[in-house]
């Protein structure tokens, strides 16, 4: 049985694969054809082989009759020897032998080796006399002949006569003694030609002679060895008599195959045939077998496809049992949404699980689906879970039976709408929660249909046109908005909006819609059209209306579309916020806020505040642009502008002062100069608070005020009363000058006279009376002086004029010339050529005479003078320096007297203390100043400064 | 009562002259040596002190001199202090009259009085009394 299986297997695997079958069939059918040539091959070799054997055995057999003869020859010839051992009749014998021989060429006797009797001996008479035991090749092969006293045949090999030829030696003995060799020799071509070697077909074999050499041992070939020899094919066979081998070798060539190419052809043709044949053959079955299994698959299909619907289905189906309600098939979605397992449901009918409140319902459809008056029902039902909740489904029931054919099994399908049911309570809940807030909002509110102007405006082709375009069409058609004005729909107003407008109920608001508007609404109203134009869903914006009273009312009024009604605009919630008392609040606020700007304003300085902790300003008044020139937005917008634009010199301190005095946060006023935008710098007193709030203090505010103008008038107070008091000082010096240079002269007249009269004799009296005049003299002397110095100090508007200084100073030294060129005075003049100064020229000579002379009086014992004049520019300051090197002042003691009246400062009795006094005169009537450097022994330099 | 020495330092020639007269005519002093500076002054009693000789007992003596005026005659007294054993008497005359130089005076304890030119014969006697 198993077997049958099997080989029916194997059928049904060949008939499925007719391709396979037909190579199979056609293989099997090639080999049982190459078998059959391949036999035919075997016995044309056989043939071949057997014809070669004959050949050879003809050959061998001539070869061996041929041998025979010679043997016979040498025995009839060794017969002639006599009992003394010399042959008789040699001659005669030899040639008779000769002849009836054909294959022998010559017969020889051989006594003892050597070769005595050759016949014939013409031809051959180079082998006569050779002795076969001296001679090396022949020797051995001799020697063979004697050791088995039979008849050898040495060779084939170089005969001494000349050619190839073999040699059949036969020993002789006489009276049981060897005597020698009774010979034959046999030429090679004529043992071939005896044999018949020449007859055989050429063109199929070769012919081969061989012997082992018996001196190498190696096998000799004596006739040519051809290449093309298949060594396979060939045979042998040995001739004792001379240790011969002879071969027959067929030559290399191929058979006669030609006479089975047909059959192979045929074989190979017959078996493709047959394969192709089996093919066709077989491809019906397995067509027929597709077909079969196509269908079948689709069959599989259709019922995988159901499986799958019942399995996966996101829906919960169920067979259930008509009658009981028993469930008989359920699939994994029912299963999942009531909480069982497939065979828990299995146990159960529906009414077990269904909720208490949908039995009843549910059961009356049951009834008359079961009765055929319905063939199918819906029903929103409730399911109570394994773990007890309970799930909203919406339920199909379908009868399977067909009409006129009674089936107890309903198919259900259940769907889960737990969610769309708790959706929709919600929707509901939140619905009444908005209209409850609706309804007591404190804000008052409107909902609203737009649909209608929407639709309207759509008809216009007013939706989504430019802004600007919509305006103006508003404008120029206002019957349009009136039109749009009656199609808004309200929908419901709350009571807020009702108390705002002081209207009874909405029938009122409806009916009295259009008296509220005027010329402003319309305006809001236009502005709401064009929103609905852009589709906007939110607009704000305040605005005034009337209530029915005609009172005017400040609002705010906004404009929501509900989410889901942004197309249509079916719903839009409006509130209108009554802001009346909060706009008149701003306005107080404004109003209060204007007055104190417009106060800071007319304050005549810059009011200002800022950051405590930065220094960062955040207001500064008007005032700032007509005092210093910068707008208030300059300022505030760069954070430090305020220490940017202090005055550099009074910056340092000024910030230091205020960030001091603002850490001990107490109030502080300081003048400072800042820069105003014209680049001129103006004196600010600024006066600074600090701002508390809360207890803390957060900013600081105060007030600059200009007072450049009364600070201009304390600085020209503070300069003239310098100058005031510097004249004085001046003044007093002088004073001092003039009592002590005129009481030393009054004092020593007073002294002379009294002494003149308490005087005893007249010579006593002379003498006083002269001491009186030189007295008098030099009191005049210092009056003159004192007179100068008056007249230096009282010549106001001194006369100038524009000098050529270096001209002027050369001038001067021509003074000198003299005593320059006496005490050998170097005077280095390095004042510029062209530079010229505006002075009072009696002056400036007295002032270089002065100076140039005490540097001559004053030199240096050791070293000759130099003095140098340079020009020097310093701090915008021109100074002519001269210095000298001279013996110097001490200036520790000295600095104070040396420009004073009568001071000198050396035992020289020229020296008379007035000449630097009245320099430092002029030159500070001249508005300069005179300064002195020096050192003892070393030199002077005296630095004039020169305005 | 022993006749005392004494000197007068003032650059002005005249009044050296009338100086002398006067103190000659006095009769007070047993000599008197004229000075024209504070240097040459200071240089005599160096001097002095050095020979063992007698010291002046009294000097007169001028601020406004070249070379080395009263006050800078006065600083180098006050070094030579501890050599001079019996103080000299300075009296300080001088024609000016800024308060200054008077106060100045006062600084020095060796400074008697501050006399005004003209100095009488009055003045010597007061002078040599107060000794």
């Amino acid at each position: 049985m198993e077997y049958k299986n099997k080989w029916n297997k194997y059928i049904s695997w060949f008939l499925t694969k007719p391709k396979t079958t037909g190579l199979f069939v056609f293989l099997i059918l090639n080999i049982g054809v190459s078998f059959m040539i391949q036999q035919r091959i075997e016995i044309i070799k056989e043939n071949e082989r057997r014809e070669m054997q004959r050949i050879l055995g003809n050959l061998h057999q001539n070869i061996d009759q041929c041998l025979r003869n010679c043997y016979t020859t040498s025995l009839t010839l060794a017969l002639i020897i006599n009992d003394n051992g010399v042959p008789e009749n040699f001659e005669f014998i030899s040639s008779q032998l000769v002849t009836s021989n054909s294959c022998i060429s010559a017969v020889q006797l051989v006594p003892n080796g050597v070769i005595k009797y050759i016949f014939p001996l013409k031809g051959n008479e180079s082998a006569l006399n050779l002795n076969l035991f001296n001679t090396p090749s022949l020797r051995r092969e001799a020697l063979k002949s004697i050791e088995t006293k039979k008849m050898y045949f040495a060779g084939p090999l170089e005969l001494r006569q000349g050619g190839i030829g073999i040699v059949g030696r036969l020993p002789v003995y006489k009276k049981n003694k060897f005597w020698g060799f009774s010979a034959v020799v046999i030429k090679l071509n004529n043992l071939f030609k005896v044999s018949g070697v020449d007859e055989i077909d050429t063109t199929k074999y070769y012919f081969q002679f061989s012997k082992i050499n018996p001196n190498t041992k190696k096998e000799d070939f004596f006739l040519p060895i051809k290449n093309d020899i298949d060594i396979k094919r060939q045979i042998s066979t040995k001739i004792p008599d001379g240790n011969w081998k002879i071969y027959l070798i067929a030559k290399k060539q191929s058979y006669h195959y030609s006479i089975l190419f047909l059959p192979s052809i045929l074989g190979f043709g017959l078996s493709l045939l047959l394969g192709t044949f089996v093919t066709m053959l077989l491809n019906r079955p397995k067509k027929l077998q597709q077909l079969v299994g196509i269908q079948e698959k689709m069959l599989l299909n259709s019922e995988i496809k159901f499986k799958t619907i019942f399995d996966g289905a996101p829906v919960g189906i169920a067979l259930v049992d008509a009658n009981t309600g028993n469930f008989l098939e359920i699939n994994k979605k029912f299963c999942e949404l009531i909480g069982y397992s497939e065979e828990e449901m299995k146990t159960k009918n529906y009414q077990s699980i269904t909720h208490s409140k949908d039995l009843q319902p549910n059961a009356l459809f049951a009834n008359e689906l079961h009765e055929g008056k319905i063939r199918e029902y819906r029903l929103k039902k409730r399911y109570i879970t394994k773990s007890g909740k309970i799930i909203w489904t919406n339920l199909i029931v379908t009868s399977l039976s067909k009409e006129n054919e009674k089936l107890d099994t309903n198919i259900s399908i259940i769907e889960d709408i737990t969610l769309q049911h708790k959706i929709l309570e919600d929707l509901k809940k939140s619905e009444n929660q908005f209209k409850s807030l609706f309804k007591n909002s404190p804000i008052p509110l409107w909902e609203v249909d737009l649909s209608l102007v929407k639709n309207y405006l759509k008809d216009l082709n007013l939706i989504n046109t430019n802004t600007k375009i919509a305006a103006n069409y508003f404008e120029q058609h206002p019957e349009v908005v009136q039109k749009c004005y009656t199609l808004v729909k309200i929908i419901a107003v709350n009571y807020k909006c009702l108390q705002l407008l002081n209207i009874k109920s909405k029938q009122d608001l409806i009916t009295n819609l259009e008296q509220v508007l005027d010329k402003d609404t319309i305006n809001d109203f236009i502005a709401q059209l064009i929103a609905i134009t852009q589709n906007n869903h939110q607009l704000a914006y305040e605005t005034k209306i009337k209530n029915s009273l005609g009172e005017s009312i400040d609002i705010h009024f906004t404009w929501n579309v509900i989410r889901g009604f942004e197309k249509t605009f079916e719903r839009v919630i409006i509130s209108t916020e009554d802001i009346t008392s909060r706009k008149s609040h701003e306005k107080l606020i404004l109003d209060s806020r204007q007055k104190v700007e417009s106060l800071i304003n007319t304050i005549d300085g810059i009011v200002w505040e800022c950051d405590i902790e930065t220094f960062t300003f955040t207001f500064i008044s008007k005032k700032v642009e007509q005092i210093l020139g910068y707008t208030s937005e300059e300022w505030l917008n760069e954070p430090h502008f305020w220490k940017n634009h202090i005055h550099p010199d009074d910056r340092d301190w000024a910030l230091e002062y205020c960030s001091i005095k603002t850490k001990e946060l107490s109030n502080h006023d300081f003048e400072y100069r800042m820069i105003c935008k014209s680049g001129a710098f103006i004196w600010l007193r600024d006066m600074v608070n600090v701002v508390y709030e809360h207890g803390k203090a957060v900013s600081l505010h105060g007030i600059m005020i200009d007072i450049t103008k009364s600070k201009n008038i304390e600085n020209d107070l503070n300069e003239s009363f310098n100058l005031v008091s510097k004249q004085n000082e001046r003044l007093l010096n002088f004073s001092y000058i003039i009592s002590h240079n005129l009481r030393s002269h009054t004092s020593n007249i007073a002294s002379i006279v009294s002494l003149i009269q308490a005087s005893e004799t007249e010579q006593e009296k002379e003498q006083m009376m002269e001491l009186l005049v030189s007295v008098s003299s030099l009191l005049n002397e210092t009056m003159l002086h004192l007179n100068e110095v008056i007249n230096i100090r009282t010549n106001i508007n001194l006369a100038t004029e524009s000098l050529n200084l270096k001209e002027y100073i050369n001038n001067v030294m021509k003074v000198f010339s003299k005593q320059i060129i006496s005490k050998e005075v170097t005077i280095t003049n390095q004042i510029p050529e062209d530079l010229t100064i505006n002075y009072n020229p009696a002056y400036l000579e007295s002032i270089l005479y002065n100076i140039i002379s005490n540097a001559i009086r004053y030199s240096h014992s050791d070293r000759k003078i130099v003095i140098d004049l340079k020009w020097i520019i310093k701090k915008n300051k021109k100074i002519l320096q001269i210095s000298d090197n001279g013996i110097g002042i001490d200036l520790v003691k000295n600095a104070n007297k040396i420009f004073g009246m009568y001071k000198t400062f050396s035992n020289d009795a020229s020296s008379k203390g007035i000449g630097l006094f009245i320099t430092k005169n002029q030159i500070e009537a001249m508005g300069g100043t005179i300064t002195v450097e020096s050192k003892p022994n070393e030199g002077t330099t005296f630095k004039i400064e020169i305005l | 009562m022993s006749l005392k020495t004494i000197w007068v330092i003032d650059d002005d020639p005249i009044y050296q002259i009338i100086v002398n007269k006067i103190i000659k005519k006095s009769e007070l002093f047993l000599s008197v040596s004229s000075f024209k500076n504070g240097k040459d002054a200071i240089d005599a009693l160096k001097d002095s002190l050095e020979k063992m000789d007698t010291l002046p007992n009294i000097i007169l003596l001028d601020i406004n001199m070249p070379i080395m005026d009263g006050w800078e005659f006065m600083e180098e007294m006050v070094m030579l202090k501890s050599k001079i054993g019996r103080s000299i008497q300075i009296y300080i005359v001088s024609s000016s009259i800024a308060m200054e130089d008077k106060i100045k005076a006062k600084s020095y304890p060796q400074i008697i009085a501050y006399l005004s030119k003209p100095i009488s014969p009055n003045d010597l006697i007061l002078i040599t009394a107060n000794n």
